[in-house]
């Protein structure tokens, strides 16, 4: 193999406060897949940033293609022939497909923008990725895979032949993440250096030739991925050996039932949906992005209102049209997106944690602070939220810390029914293995939980019983003896007759 | 003690306590003096008591609706129309208590200040519904209410100048045991107002909710809080403050017109942006907006005591506002870089 596509020498990056990089030297070969792996915090994401000319190392060097290169904005990273795909990409979400992608050149004929050439320029760079799609549809009103596609395609377009994917399938679908699989196929074809940032160790594997793992800010191996296990891999990314990665499940034998709903339909977004949930049961929930599950767990919260059907809690029926009522029925949600629905970003752990408790910790509205203080001491101890104090604005934390403080939030309510919407998304190995055991434990405690989770071993390993559905529709449901990853993935998907098909 | 300094140097206050000193010596120093007529000795021209207690005087009356009117923004919200809820309050208070006619002191007072906390609530109350209820911008809808209520107010006076009573001018003018021609009620109203909406913003669940409201309201919406109840409480809060405000004013002046606190609501804004409060929302207190109000005052003031060209108010103050806010993210941005430094240093050291 010749020159490497890139090579860091000696990068140190610090932040106020971490040590985010510290003297890291790795080779990248030309044309290769290379996993940039680590716990969150571990150096992964920055490394990727570096190159993307989206941060400058404090100290050391950088080659691309054995050019000492310097780049101080996205811009040389461009020059220099590298791209970066992430989740919150800079593209104008009111600028149509095709804007965003020519906006470095806009075509423009006596001074007009030449619409009809932009729109072919357009098509013809999402061709040349194989992606087809209406250039004039705004970017923002796209699917977040096919944003992702638009970002590689305006990438290969401009010119990049090394790509990073910073954590692309975190917001996927497992079709959509095919998609995307396939796609960096036929990119790495054409002879482009694939970064690949990811915490998803079968991805690393399917997709990976060589990986590099960092650990706080150091550069720990890189290896071939050939002959080696996701259990070393692990053990790499956090240090120590964890005996499972994931947990055994408890057999906690369930209680009575706590949760009934019978019939709940919302138009377009879910229709008939029944189920039962007992004391102590863990019941998973699994679907394609788009087939309700979302959805389903805001309508319980009260966030949205179904248009027919029943809710009971404990045998008594209960008419659930808010948040607050939700609560006081005893049903509490952990949402998806933590940034946009679990967290106020710029206020403190504390004041987040206590947020829905703080009329159960006052006194005529007067906050008790010595009770708040108590209360989000004990969870975030529970939970081993790392944090240097209670009072630390909570955007400043790792994305594990953050979603502990929303379980710590939402656990001190102490509600008989939990639903947790994707509990474990851009959460490190060592806190999605605390959060898995956490669930464990809730469960033994008696709380009937309801778990979404586009991870389907996080599903089958956890759950006692997954309901599957479909366009928003049951369309099946799985005890945890006969779950497997390919028959849940038939059913979700339609595909062929999967393992336990009841409703269809 | 290391966190008594901590918490000191790190609030967020603390740059523009500074700023209020050092402009205030500044003055002091800067003013030159005068002889005093009676007894010869003399007498620096900004520091002494009748100019302090007029410059905080003048400050008072919007510092309070500040006090309001930063809650407003700190739910991301803004309230345009403070100035014509005070002319409204302030008239409809004179209308009143003219139709009434004579009656006892307390009465009088007890009257007046109710009708100016009755309207500007009642004021308040509508602007929240609407917003809540029309699902539109607070801008749009209280720079609709700010000329409506404006509009009412002159409709209401036929565009004259009413009197108010005596005896609320003689309660808000009130000595307190003072010099005869030192009149401190408006200056500790205000500071009771800063001390009560700070207790409000920081020690109780609603003041919590406000935070969390304009921090992420998406958020606030998955915590079960009642979203439309904090913002009509935010918009009913800062029609109070201008109701109380207007009581003040107008018995003070001894008179209310429709044209009463023209401009205002921009002062207040200025005052509460100068304070820290984000427009963005989830940040700003009650103290900072009291601290603003009289910084923009002091420099106000700068200009006379030091002669300057009084033509140049409005440049001088405009001017003052963005450096104070640019001032304000330098040092917030760098305060934090401090702590963490100091912090990993602990760390070290331990």
């Amino acid at each position: 193999m010749g020159e490497p596509a890139v090579r860091f020498e000696h990068v140190s990056k610090r932040f106020p406060g971490v040590q985010a990089l510290s003297d890291v030297s790795l080779e990248i070969a030309a044309g290769s897949c290379h996993a940039l792996c680590g716990e969150n915090g571990a150096g992964k994401s920055t490394l990727g940033k570096i190159l993307a000319g989206l941060q400058s190392p404090d100290e050391g060097k950088l080659f691309v293609h054995g050019r000492e290169v310097r780049l101080d904005s996205p811009r040389d990273a461009q020059m220099a022939g590298i791209a970066m795909v992430h989740q919150e990409l800079a593209f104008c979400d009111n600028l149509s497909v095709a804007e965003n992608l020519c906006l470095a050149a806009l075509p423009s004929r006596g001074g007009l923008l030449d619409r009809r050439e932009m729109e072919r320029r357009a098509t013809a760079m999402l061709a040349e990725t194989g992606t087809v799609l209406d250039v004039g549809r705004p970017f923002g009103e796209l699917p977040i895979a096919q944003r992702q596609m638009v970002q590689i395609a305006a990438a290969v377009g401009g010119g990049a032949d090394i790509i990073v994917f910073d954590e692309p399938t975190s917001s996927l679908s497992q079709v959509e993440a095919d998609q995307l699989y396939a796609l960096m196929g036929r990119l790495q074809q054409r002879g482009v250096t694939c970064i690949f940032v990811s915490h998803r160790m079968p991805e690393i594997f399917r997709l990976c030739d060589t990986l590099s793992v960092l650990r706080d800010g150091r550069h720990v191996a890189t290896r071939p991925t050939a002959g080696l296990t996701e259990g070393e891999l692990v053990q790499l990314m956090i240090g120590r050996s964890i005996a499972e990665y994931l947990p055994k499940h408890r057999d906690t034998g369930a209680g009575d039932e706590v949760l009934r709903v019978e019939r709940l339909t919302l138009p377009g977004k879910f229709e008939d949906l029944s189920l039962t949930l007992r004391a102590g049961e863990v019941v998973g929930l699994a679907g394609l992005m788009g087939a309700g599950r979302s959805e389903f767990a805001c309508t319980l919260f009260g966030l949205d209102r179904a248009t027919s059907g029943a809710i009971y809690v404990n045998g008594a029926k209960v008419e659930i049209d808010s948040p607050d009522a939700a609560i006081a029925a005893g049903i509490t949600l952990v949402p998806e997106d933590r940034k946009k629905q679990g967290l106020v970003l710029m206020a403190s752990a504390l004041h987040n944690s206590s947020l829905p408790s703080l009329w159960r910790l006052s006194r005529l509205s007067w906050i008790q602070r010595d009770r708040e203080r108590r209360m989000a001491t004990e969870y975030f101890a529970r939970l081993r939220v790392r944090a240097a104090s209670p009072d630390v604005v909570v955007g400043g934390l790792s994305g594990g810390n953050q979603q502990k403080v929303v379980l710590a939030k939402w656990l001190a309510m102490r509600a008989r029914v939990l639903i947790l919407d994707e509990p474990t998304r851009g959460v490190d190995v060592g806190a999605k293995a605390e959060i898995h055991a956490l669930i464990g434990e809730l469960a033994e405690q008696g709380t009937a939980i309801l778990l979404i989770s586009s991870e389907l071993p996080e599903v089958i390993t956890l759950s006692e019983r997954i309901l599957v559905l479909r366009e928003g529709r049951l369309v099946g449901e799985v005890r945890r003896q006969d779950a497997t990853q390919d028959g849940l993935l038939r059913m979700m998907t339609g595909l062929g007759s999967g393992v336990g098909q009841a409703a269809d | 003690m290391r966190t008594i300094v901590h918490r000191i140097v790190g609030s967020q206050e603390s740059g523009l306590v500074l700023v209020v000193v050092l402009v205030t010596l500044a003055l002091a120093l800067l003013a030159g003096s005068h002889p005093d007529l009676s007894t010869g000795a003399s007498i620096n021209n900004f520091w002494n008591a009748n100019t302090l207690v007029q410059t905080a005087t003048d400050a008072s009356f919007f510092a309070i609706m500040a006090i309001g009117a930063t809650m407003v923004i700190i739910s991301g919200g803004i309230d345009l129309s403070v100035g014509s809820i005070y002319a409204l309050a302030g008239v409809s208070m004179a209308l009143v208590l003219r139709a009434m006619g004579p009656a006892g002191g307390a009465t009088t007072v007890f009257v007046g200040l109710a009708v100016c906390l009755g309207v500007g609530l009642l004021c308040g109350l509508l602007n929240g519904a609407l917003v809540v209820g029309l699902r539109v911008h607070p801008f749009i809808i209280t720079l609709g209410s700010m000329w409506i209520l404006r509009g009412i107010a002159f409709v209401a006076t036929k565009a004259e100048s009413i009197i108010v009573p005596t005896p609320l001018t003689a309660v808000v003018k009130a000595p307190l045991g003072l010099p005869s021609t030192l009149y401190p009620v408006p200056m500790l109203t205000m500071l009771a107002m800063m001390v009560l909406g700070t207790i409000y913003l920081q020690r109780t669940v609603m003041g919590r909710h406000i935070f969390a409201f304009g921090g992420n309201v998406e958020a606030s919406r998955f915590a079960g809080l009642s979203l439309s109840r904090i913002q009509i409480g935010v918009f009913a809060v800062s029609g109070l403050t201008a109701g109380l405000a207007a009581f003040l004013g107008a018995s003070f002046y001894g008179s209310a017109s429709s044209g009463d606190a023209q401009g205002y609501e921009l002062y207040v804004i200025a005052s509460a942006v100068v304070g820290g409060a984000s427009l963005i929302g989830g940040k700003g207190s009650a103290l900072g907006a009291m601290l603003g109000a009289l910084l923009i005052v002091l420099i106000r003031q700068s200009i006379r005591t030091l002669h300057f060209d009084q033509n140049y108010e409005w440049i001088v103050i405009g001017c003052a506002i963005i450096i104070a806010v640019v001032v304000d993210q330098w040092s917030t941005r760098a305060g934090a870089r401090r702590l963490s430094l100091a912090r990993e240093q602990l760390k070290t050291a331990a």
